[in-house]
Formats: structure tokens, sequence, C-alpha cells
């Protein structure tokens, strides 16, 4: 043997470090991407004025004031809490009935136009209704985001599944694993491919639709937040919201989906061809 | 004694019979080779006899301890290494913990695997090297058995030589026995102890022929003159190289 293929806890170690202190490298792009971003706001600030689009800078300074507020925090708060524990919901849900759809294809053809059905009733319709439902509360946010972001998921779940390489299948049944064994260490691995960019894309649709419908339901939290701020026709903390919004969804992009779909896709990594890599 | 019987085993896709009435011995020790035109059912009965497709009919009767199978494709999860494809058939075969690390290095000897081999990603080997790891992880289970689904098929002829060198230092030395399916008549002549002959529409077992000698003792132009005499002069293998691509379809 020229090099032990099973690590040592500390090289181990050092090879997750290694990949973590790579992933934050690698946020050299996206942080360009938002530098062009400021750059165009501030062209877009200098040819309209403050009235109608405040500075970067300014709204930065904005957000400043409101980190200094513990209300913000608790408003923010609000929101972030209700955002995940939707796509949380969600998640489990698309997971679940995506999975099992997948296994059956005839459910999934069932299923197909009831996601059409789904994803053409427009959120805000989901709003009007989940305000007569459960009122201005945590409820009708949770179920708006459950009901626009499912389909996204189910999709996701279902054609991972659908798609699967069949020949991993037989390998592990003629081994010796059972239907249980087979679905949780071959089957379910292999949803990874679709059900990622679908997570990454619910995530996205469940702090846009928390925040429409805080807004529009008078529940509080950024949407409220931003409901006063069009009142007191004060752009600059109307951004500003924007931005945490924004801020808040990309912590948890950051944290907890890229994170995980890191670990669990390295092998990708090592298929790519060098330069891609960095 | 037989390890492994098929006896009267017939099997139909969407109501179109593919296997009818087939018969079939291996002794303990034995390598069978099961020839055919592509099409006939050859992988569908090995398919059967491995448990892994549940027959319309007939009756197989299994006398080994462990089974382990080699597919024509080599199967290996993407996201584990070399060696993680082979820990997760240990791991499956209740194989403890402390025992799967020594289990992967002697398999990868037997197979001539290095320890950097082992820690790279299935994207990152070759073909043949793929093929090395499906054939360690086969072996690591200690298996009696071993069933080969047209294992070499897609690959070049030098590296076909060299895997079918190595399922005969380790599968016909290990006196393992097994059931290798393939439509290549020297291939089968190479391996195995005895050839069978599927009919072209998978009517039963044409018939069969015992080679002389044992496998590792036979050299290459022993094997050539064989496959000469028997594509030239036995009827047996008249049709084993026909083909009806709407039947493969």
């Amino acid at each position: 043997m020229d090099e032990p293929f099973h690590l040592s806890l500390t090289a181990s170690l050092a090879k997750r470090t290694g990949r973590v202190l790579h992933f934050v490298w690698s946020g050299w792009a996206g942080l360009a991407a938002l530098c062009l971003l400021a750059a165009a706001w501030q062209a877009g600030h200098e040819a309209y004025g403050p009235f109608i689009l405040t500075s970067p800078l300014e709204t930065l300074r904005e957000i400043r004031t409101l980190a200094a507020d513990p209300d913000a925090w608790s408003i923010a708060t609000m929101t972030l809490q209700r955002a995940v524990t939707g796509f949380a919901l969600m998640t489990a849900v698309g997971v679940v009935l995506g999975v099992t759809a997948g296994y059956s294809s005839a459910t999934l053809r069932i299923a197909a136009p009831l996601i059409t059905v789904l994803l053409g009733v427009p959120p805000i319709a989901w709003i009007v209704l989940s305000m007569i439902w459960f009122g201005p509360s945590d409820a009708t946010v949770r179920t708006v985001i459950l009901v626009t972001a499912l389909p996204v998921v189910f999709l996701g779940a279902a054609h991972g599944i659908a798609t699967r390489d069949r020949g991993l299948d037989r390998m592990a049944q003629a081994f010796g694993a059972g239907a249980v064994r087979r679905f949780l260490t071959v089957g379910i691995r292999q949803t990874t491919t679709t059900l990622f960019p679908a997570l990454a894309l619910a995530l996205g649709t469940a702090f846009k639709v928390a925040v429409m419908a805080e807004l529009l339901a008078n529940a509080g939290g950024i949407g409220g937040a931003l409901a006063d701020a069009r009142i007191n026709l004060d752009i600059a903390q109307a951004l500003a919201w924007v931005l945490i919004a924004v801020i808040l969804l990309l912590i948890v992009e950051y944290t907890l989906v890229h994170p995980v779909k890191g670990e669990i896709d390295r092998w990708r990594h090592a298929a790519q061809p060098w330069g891609v890599k960095r | 004694m037989t390890v492994l019987a098929l006896n009267g085993i017939g099997h139909a896709y969407l109501g179109r019979s593919v296997l009818d009435d087939v018969d079939l011995r291996v002794a303990p020790g034995e390598i069978v080779a099961l020839v055919g035109p592509s099409g006939c059912g050859k992988s569908t009965l090995v398919h059967i006899a491995a448990g892994l497709i549940e027959p319309r009919a007939g009756r197989i009767e299994r006398d080994y301890l462990r089974h382990a199978m080699i597919f024509q494709d080599p199967c290996l999860m993407p996201w584990a290494t070399a060696a993680g494809n082979i820990e997760y058939v240990l791991k499956l075969a209740r194989v403890p913990r402390r025992q799967r690390t020594r289990r992967i290095s002697e398999v990868a000897a037997q197979v001539a695997l290095d320890g950097q081999d082992l820690a790279k990603y299935p994207v990152e080997l070759s073909g043949g090297m793929k093929q090395r790891v499906a054939i360690a992880r086969s072996l690591a289970v200690r298996p009696d058995f071993i069933y080969f689904d047209e294992p070499f098929t897609a690959l070049d002829v030098a590296l076909r030589r060299r895997m079918q060198d190595l399922v005969i230092s380790t599968c016909v030395c290990g006196r393992l026995s097994g059931l290798f399916i393939t439509h290549d008549l020297h291939e089968a002549a190479r391996i195995a102890h005895r050839i069978a002959v599927l009919d072209t529409r998978g009517h039963g077992i044409l018939g069969e022929r015992r080679l002389t000698d044992e496998p590792q003792s036979r050299d290459d132009a022993a094997v050539f003159r064989w496959v000469q005499s028997a594509l030239a002069d036995d009827p047996l293998f008249r049709h084993i190289h026909d083909v009806d691509e709407r039947q493969v379809a």
C-alpha cells in the first residue's frame, strides 16, 4: 500500500478544514458580483436622485441604524423564523411526496397536472385564501410558503428518484440489500443532483413569499416594516429592509444549504477539470 | 453434487416469452460459461439465478453460502471512493468495522489496486480500474459463488484479456464456483470449465461442451484452436453470433 485509504481523525479534520477554507475563498466571485450590483445601484441613484433610489451607502447607514434598534432585530427574527420553518415544513412534505412519486410512475403521471395547477395559481391568491383561513398569523405565511415552493421540491425529489441509476439498485440487491436499505443507501443519495438546485430555489421563494405574505396579511415581520416604510415614503428604510431580507436569505443559504450540498457532493469536485475548481 | 441448479426456468416481459424451460447446473469449484447471441435472455437468466428477478416459472436451488456479482457496468457508487464502494458490500455482509480495512487491503492487493487508487472516486478511475474495483468488491465478501453478467464486454481487447487473467487467478485458482455470461466464445473458452449454449430465443439450453484441462493451464494456442474448431465443426455453436436487432430492442 502506498498510501492509507482511510484517513486518521486529524487528517480528516484537516481535509474538512481545507474544504471549508476553499469554500470561503470561492466567495470572492460572489463578492465581485455584489460589487457590480452596488455599482449599478449607485449609477441608478445618481441618475434618478435619492427620492426614487437612495444610494447604497445611505442604505447601509440605515441598516446600521436599524441594527442598533432591538425592535428591528425582533422584526427580522420573526420573518427569519417564518421563512425557515415554512421552508423546513415544505422540504419535508415535498421530499416525502416527491420520493414516493419517483418510485411510482403512475403517481408521478397523476401528480404532474396537479403540479401544473399549483404552479399556475399566483402566490397572491394563496395569500388571500390563507388570510381568510388563518388570519394574520405565522400559519398564513407558512401555508403560502408550503403551497408555492412545494412543486419545485416535489419535482426535484421525484425526478431524482425516477432518473436514478437502476444498476446501483441491482448491485445493492445482488449483495443482499433489502428495499429499505437500498432506498437509504443508494436511492436517496441519487436525488441530490436535482433536489439541491430545487431546494436553493425554494429557499429563495420562501423568503420572497414570507415578506409578501407579511406585507399583504399585515402580519408584522419585514413585510410589515416594508408596509410602514411605504406609508411614510421612506425609501432608505424600505431598501434597508429589502437588503436585510436578502442578507438573511444569503446567511441561511450559505450556512445551511451549501455546506450540506458541499459535503454530500464532494465527489463532484473530483470530477471537475483543473481550473474550474478555483 | 451441484451448488446451483436451475430447473425449468421460464420468464416473460410484457407477455413476450424470453426464457422457457431452461435447465442448468453448476458443480462446486466449476465455472460454467453461458453463451448465446445478443438478446437470447442470458442476462435475464443470470439475474433470475442471482435472485434479482422472480422467474415466471421454474425452481432455483442454491447450495452455496454467499454469492457476489460482477456486472457489465461496474455499478460503482459515484459518491464513494473505491475503498468506500468495497466497504459498502462489507457493511451489507455485516463484516465488523475492525475487519473491513484489512479485508479491503487484501482484495485490493489481489486485483493490484494500491492505496492511492482506493482513495479515488470512480470518476477519477479508468474503465479497467473501475472493473478491478468491481472485482475486488465481489471478492471482499468472500463468496463461494460469483455471477458474471458480461463483465468485460465494454472493455477493449487488451484490457479484457487482463481482466480475464484476473478472474482466472482469483476465482478459478481460488476454487470458486461461478456462472459466466458472455457472447464471446473465446472468453468462455479461456475462463470456463464448461460452456453451455442458450437457444437463440431462450427456449432451453441447446447443449454444452466440457473443456479438457483447467483454465489456468490452457495456453493461447490451445484456446484459439478449440474456438476455431468449435465454430467451424460443432453445430452447437452455429448460431451464437446471430443477432436479431429487433429482438434485442
